[in-house]
């Protein structure tokens, strides 16, 4: 058994090594930088102090911190709702799965800043979505799609759609039919087995799926950057100008780790809210 | 009794083969009905299509004098019992056993009496609040079949219930389901490829081949009077014999086989004609010297297996034949190898076969 452990940990110390040098030890920087004390132009000053914490604090920062967490909830909410029906044609689409998962894939091949600029052509007052309706004679002056929560939603929906489809997919083409035919058999009409049994049973996926969606989603700076011409700010792009712009690496340090915190909570709530016994609501 | 399952000439294609070709039965309330076969003779097919699973390609399934086709397995009244258990594994046992009266709405107070009622029945009052991993392979077996009889159902499928259990649970459980089918008087229709299991358990036995019905009767009908080659082949161990009729003595009929000759009860047959008889290898006898009646072929000793109780013999009767006989082992002395020997039996205990 020892020897087994031991063999594991050599195994894994390629990758222990990098996580420990290139996240751990970074994580742990940033946390004591956030205590140290601003001296100006990114100075850092080796002496305890929670200045940047309580400009963290500020209405200002909050508010940014808060509407983050909101965009990028919706936007997790909005991906599932057109995820999961998408990931369960997938896996019932037969000959047709392996090229609509590439189709899926296909955006990762192109960088996320490549493909907003798409969105602005799309969304801006002259672009492609206006001209057509306005052609449609649908409105007769512009919407102004971009520079509004709208366009930052679109934004990350489009960006994280296929964070949500890939886990999901993997998850109900892993699902035995068999249990669908049990619960067929037992007098569930498609609709309650789809309830009690497809849904619980790809539960994992859907977990997987908005945790790898929010996460990220949360911190993006170069939606809000593009599409909105920075005149909307997420968290990223606050803490983006504190160490860039601003060079206060303290209250950009102090962000970071408020986020990270305030994530790990509201993974942490989630889970124990959809998991084990709780898990019953579904039933 | 009343008919509980009808099926009327029912076949079902995937692709361009079928997989069930025309078949017809009629399986009577209260039947312990088998449907045995090699795998891929259609009957698991036929099973699903009872269940709703699998739509006919032709012909019409009837449950309790209703006609099926347009009905959906969750309207059907009749429940499953899957190979592989198909326990929700998110639901606790109880939970499992609950979901079909739950699906139907039945009260709270009931749905607890019931599932705990049948709990007890398969031996598992204490366990309702594991989850289905928590339990053996022969404890989610009962688990599954309580899932199922709690409905009530006219009819319970069995697909290959007992499969993947070890020989001795098997056969324990073999007994339990069929004391547990005579106590809730159910119509069973149980699926296997085991044709011991088949013997054991039911009132009547369809054996399948190729998606059509080989023949249909009681277990003794189909060990001691197979009908077809293949029952009689599939079915047990068994001395299967083909050869010309050379001419018809009295009431019987001599056939070829070999250098040698053995008879059959006459029935019309006409000298020249190829038949093919079976003879179960516990009929024959084995002795050491020439016997006076019909048949006594001459042999030697090839092969002898000793398993116990019995003991098994293959005896070279010579141009490439052989006779396999099986003898209760305190019957007989013993016989070293290449021993000269004379084995006979019966012609009344020889059954002809149809081709």
């Amino acid at each position: 058994m020892d020897r087994m452990i031991k063999n594991a940990y050599s195994m894994l110390s390629p990758s222990l090594i990098w996580l420990l040098l290139f996240l751990v030890i970074p994580v742990i920087y940033i946390g004591v930088i956030s205590f140290t004390t601003n001296t100006g132009f990114g100075g850092i000053l080796y002496e305890f102090s929670t200045e940047a914490y309580t400009a963290a604090f500020s209405s200002l920062y909050a508010k940014v911190l808060w509407q983050s967490l909101g965009w990028s909830l919706l936007a997790t909410v909005l991906c599932l709702v057109i995820a999961y029906p998408f990931a369960y044609y997938i896996a019932h689409a037969g000959k047709w799965k392996n090229l609509l998962l590439l189709l899926v894939m296909v955006p990762f091949w192109t960088n996320l800043l490549i493909r907003l600029y798409a969105w602005i052509i799309l969304l801006n007052n002259h672009g492609v979505i206006n001209n057509l309706l306005m052609k449609l004679g649908i409105i007769s002056e512009p919407l102004s799609l971009m520079y509004s929560p709208f366009a930052v939603i679109i934004g990350l929906v489009y960006g994280f759609l296929p964070f949500m489809i890939l886990p999901i997919y993997a998850s109900i083409e892993q699902l035995d039919r068999s249990y669908l035919e049990a619960s067929e058999d037992l007098g569930a009409s498609p609709v309650k087995t789809f309830l009690y049994v497809t849904l619980p049973l790809t539960f994992p996926g859907i977990l997987a799926g908005i945790i790898i969606t929010f996460v990220p989603a949360v911190s993006v700076f170069v939606v809000t950057d593009l599409l909105t011409g920075g005149k909307l700010l997420m968290v990223g792009n606050v803490i983006k100008d504190a160490f860039l712009i601003e060079m206060n690496w303290q209250l950009g340090s102090a962000l970071s780790i408020l986020l990270m915190v305030l994530v790990l909570l509201s993974i942490v709530i989630f889970m124990k809210f959809t998991s084990g016994k709780d898990r019953k609501f579904l039933i | 009794m009343e008919t509980m399952v009808q099926l009327d000439n029912v076949s079902k294609k995937f692709d361009e083969s079928y997989a069930v070709e025309n078949v017809s039965l009629n399986i009577k309330s209260g039947e312990f009905l088998t449907l045995l076969g090699p795998s891929g003779c259609g009957k698991t097919t036929t099973l699903r299509m009872i269940a709703g699973f699998e739509k006919p390609t032709s012909g019409s399934i009837y449950i309790n004098g209703k006609k099926m086709d347009n009905i959906e397995p969750y309207h059907r009244e009749v429940n499953t019992v899957f190979q592989s258990y198909s326990l929700f594994p998110h639901m606790t046992v109880f939970d499992n056993i609950a979901f079909g009266l739950k699906m139907k709405k039945v009260k709270k107070e009931e749905i607890e009496e019931r599932v705990n009622k049948v709990l007890k029945m398969v031996q598992l009052a204490d366990f309702g609040k594991r989850k289905p991993k928590q339990l053996s392979g022969g404890q989610q077996q009962r688990v599954a079949i309580a899932r199922a009889i709690v409905n009530n159902p006219s009819v319970l499928l069995l697909d290959e219930p007992l499969g993947a259990l070890d020989l001795k649970l098997r056969k324990q459980m073999q007994l339990e389901l069929k004391h547990l089918q005579q106590e809730l008087n159910i119509t069973f229709i149980y699926v296997t490829h085991d044709q011991e299991e088949a013997l054991t358990m039911s009132d009547r036995i369809v054996v399948m081949n190729a998606g059509k019905i080989e023949q249909a009767g009681t277990p003794y009908e189909i060990y001691e009077k197979p009908q077809t080659r293949f029952v009689a082949d599939f079915i047990g161990e068994t001395n299967i014999i083909g050869g010309n009729v050379t001419e018809i003595k009295e009431n019987y009929a001599a056939l070829e086989f070999g250098s040698q000759e053995v008879y059959v009860p006459n029935n019309n047959y006409q000298t020249g004609e190829k038949m093919f008889i079976s003879v179960r290898p516990e009929k024959i006898h084995l002795h050491t010297v020439q016997q006076e009646g019909k048949i006594s072929l001459k042999g030697r000793v090839k092969e002898k297996v000793y398993i116990g109780s019995l003991v098994k013999w293959i005896i070279d009767v010579g141009n490439g034949n052989e006779v396999k006989v099986q003898q209760s082992a305190s019957d007989v002395e013993d016989l070293a190898l290449d021993t000269e020997v004379f084995v006979s039996w019966n012609p009344d205990n020889s059954v002809v076969l149809k081709q």
